[in-house]
């Protein structure tokens, strides 16, 4: 055990703990709106409040335009976002992971980037989040579907745009396992391939699997945010007219930066206390990764001449 | 497959993947009473009919922007300028000092320095513009001091240090923890120690040895660092309001009408036009590289 990988499951268990359980303790509900409303105190003094109310000891996060609570929007949407990037992670990694060993085991030599389509190379210009988008864009503004019938879609599309990438990871990895003396004696006393591959293969690449998962982890959470830039949410996007505004449907953080996106000048809690989550979670999925990576190194790595 | 055949392949297979990718936003529709999902494959199939026979009478390189129907041509060509720019300074710039950074954070002992530039590697590309806006309201806040505009509001007055920051700072990043892995690497090879056993200097060892063998792994690396560059473009060029190429189809594919499958399309052509033009212009930069450190 390490203090990165230690300190990156603290900060991700409880940000998941207070996602699930934070609207028992949070002190604001998403239903109680702050209204406009003028008060006198003791001395007579008179103050205004209007929303968005500026982070205080009533609402800790301050509360949006609308005089909703953040910190209830943020826990609101947090499963969301948790929830998606979690399961399709797991998703590209089990069936990019399945597809990957096999054509690493029965798959011919592979060749060098160099020599291979220009044409597939073409298509690593197209970024994820453009083909991502354009498939959601024409569903869910203003869609009439439910907003985790709209969350599964975007999950399935997230998930076979990534599988292709994990996949050929995992070929290449299983390619050079494949060579090693252990699976040519276990040939040689006649273990089928699917034994081979379950009992030899997979064994030495869990770390591997491990890694790639909290990396594809990071990764989605990135592609959401991208899409949100965008003004596509997970869940779906409502629009206004008059003035043009996007708005999220489920309160997912990506959404909430998405739609603040304009508070740059002014009302600036808007969108810094979103981000802020948002990278926190983030930074918390890194330490997980270089915890593992710097376990992982320590057992295999040579040492460096210079 | 011979060579010949794969060449003649490629125009006519970008062409289609174009065509059929530029089609996706009218083929997936959402039912507008009950929401079920419709794939409409007729309408994507008319739009390309109809870009086909727009190209002789001129209609496929006219759009609407709002109301107001433009040329295409006229248009296109201050967005090449703008974008142009960008990419070949980020592309220059940033493998450049990814390469040179890369070398030196391989030999460096700064521990605290590589878990900053790894975190930063974490962080998604919009998330880095946006902190560097937020730390420029922030100075111009308490100082009143407005160091760089944070997105150009007319083209008078273009930002123009934010988004060569991150033009820069973005894909360098990824060559420097690249290279600095690769050559870590090689670092552990045998005639590294041999040559040091040599007696030759650690500067020799590192550029004459070590690098002209990392190159490979750069060059066949590259089309990643162009994925990671023209991916930004998207993102930067719409939050800071550049007029280049993206954000001309951006703004404009949804028009006042309906989806212009034909400024998509053309928008995206154009796009790889560039794209080739950068992975050109990147390759004759590796192979000057190549022949300073193998002389």
């Amino acid at each position: 055990m390490n203090r990165a990988l230690i300190a990156g499951l603290i900060i991700t268990l409880v940000m998941i703990a207070a996602s699930f359980f934070g609207q028992y303790l949070a002190p604001n509900h998403l239903e109680d709106q702050v209204s406009v409303h003028y008060t006198v105190d003791a001395n007579g003094q008179g103050t205004l409040v209007v929303p968005p109310v500026s982070p205080n000891a009533e609402y800790p996060f301050g509360t949006d335009k609308a005089g909703t609570d953040l910190m209830a929007k943020l826990i609101a949407g947090s499963k969301y976002t948790i929830i998606v990037s979690l399961a399709v992670a797991f998703a590209r990694i089990f069936i990019g992971g399945i597809v990957g060993l096999l054509l690493g085991y029965f798959g011919k030599e592979k060749k060098s980037r160099a020599k291979r389509l220009p044409l597939w190379n073409v298509l690593n210009g197209i970024p994820m989040f453009i083909i991502v988008w354009m498939v959601m864009i024409g569903i869910s503004i203003n869609p009439v579907v439910s907003p985790v019938y709209l969350t599964i879609i975007l999950a399935v599309v997230m998930t076979i745009v990534g599988i292709p990438s994990v996949a050929s990871t995992i070929k290449d990895k299983t390619m050079v396992i494949r060579e090693k003396q252990f699976i040519i004696s276990a040939r040689s006393i006649g273990a089928g391939p699917l034994t081979i591959i379950r009992t030899h293969i997979f064994p030495h690449m869990k770390e591997s699997f491990i890694i790639l998962f909290v990396q594809e982890i990071i990764l989605i959470l990135g592609l959401l945010g991208q899409l949100a830039i965008f003004n596509v949410f997970v869940g779906g996007t409502t629009m206004y007219f008059d003035p043009i505004e996007y708005v999220s449907r489920t309160n997912e953080w990506t959404g909430l930066i998405g739609q603040a996106r304009s508070y740059l000048l002014i009302y600036q809690w808007i969108l810094v206390i979103p981000l802020v989550t948002y990278i926190v979670f983030i930074f918390g999925f890194h330490l997980i990764s270089v915890g593992l990576e710097s376990i992982y190194k320590e057992k295999y790595s040579k040492v460096s001449h210079i | 497959m011979s060579k010949l055949f794969q060449v003649s392949l490629f125009v006519p297979g970008v062409l289609l993947i174009v065509f059929l990718f530029s089609m996706l936003p009218v083929v997936f529709q959402a039912d507008p009473v009950n929401g079920a999902l419709h794939f409409q494959w007729m309408n994507g199939f008319t739009k390309i009919g109809e870009y086909i026979d727009g190209i002789w009478t001129g209609q496929s390189f006219r759009y609407y922007a709002g109301s107001n129907e433009l040329s295409f041509w006229e248009q296109i060509g201050n967005g090449i300028k703008v974008t142009s720019f960008y990419m070949v300074l980020g592309a220059v710039m940033g493998m450049t000092i990814g390469i040179l950074l890369g070398v030196y954070f391989a030999v460096t002992r700064a521990e605290w320095f590589k878990r900053l530039l790894e975190l930063t590697g974490a962080l998604p590309d919009f998330i880095i513009v946006i902190v560097l806006q937020s730390i420029i309201v922030l100075v111009a806040m308490k100082t009143g001091w407005v160091i760089a505009n944070v997105g150009s509001f007319n083209d008078n007055e273009p930002a123009i240090l934010l988004p060569l920051l991150s033009t820069i700072i973005i894909p360098a990043n990824y060559m420097i923890r690249n290279v600095a892995l690769h050559m870590k690497h090689t670092f552990t090879e045998d005639y590294i120690n041999f040559a040091k056993s040599r007696g030759l200097r650690k500067g020799y060892i590192i550029f004459r040895h070590a690098l002209p063998n990392v190159l490979p792994f750069i060059k066949a690396d590259l089309h990643k660092f162009m994925g990671i560059l023209f991916g930004n473009l998207f993102i930067f060029e719409y939050l800071y309001n550049l007029h280049g190429v993206t954000l001309l189809v951006f703004t404009n594919a949804f028009g006042l009408k309906s989806y212009q499958y034909s400024l998509v399309v053309n928008g995206i052509l154009t796009f790889l036009l560039l794209y080739a033009i950068v992975y050109l212009l990147l390759r004759l930069m590796i192979l000057g590289w190549e022949k300073v450190l193998t002389r």
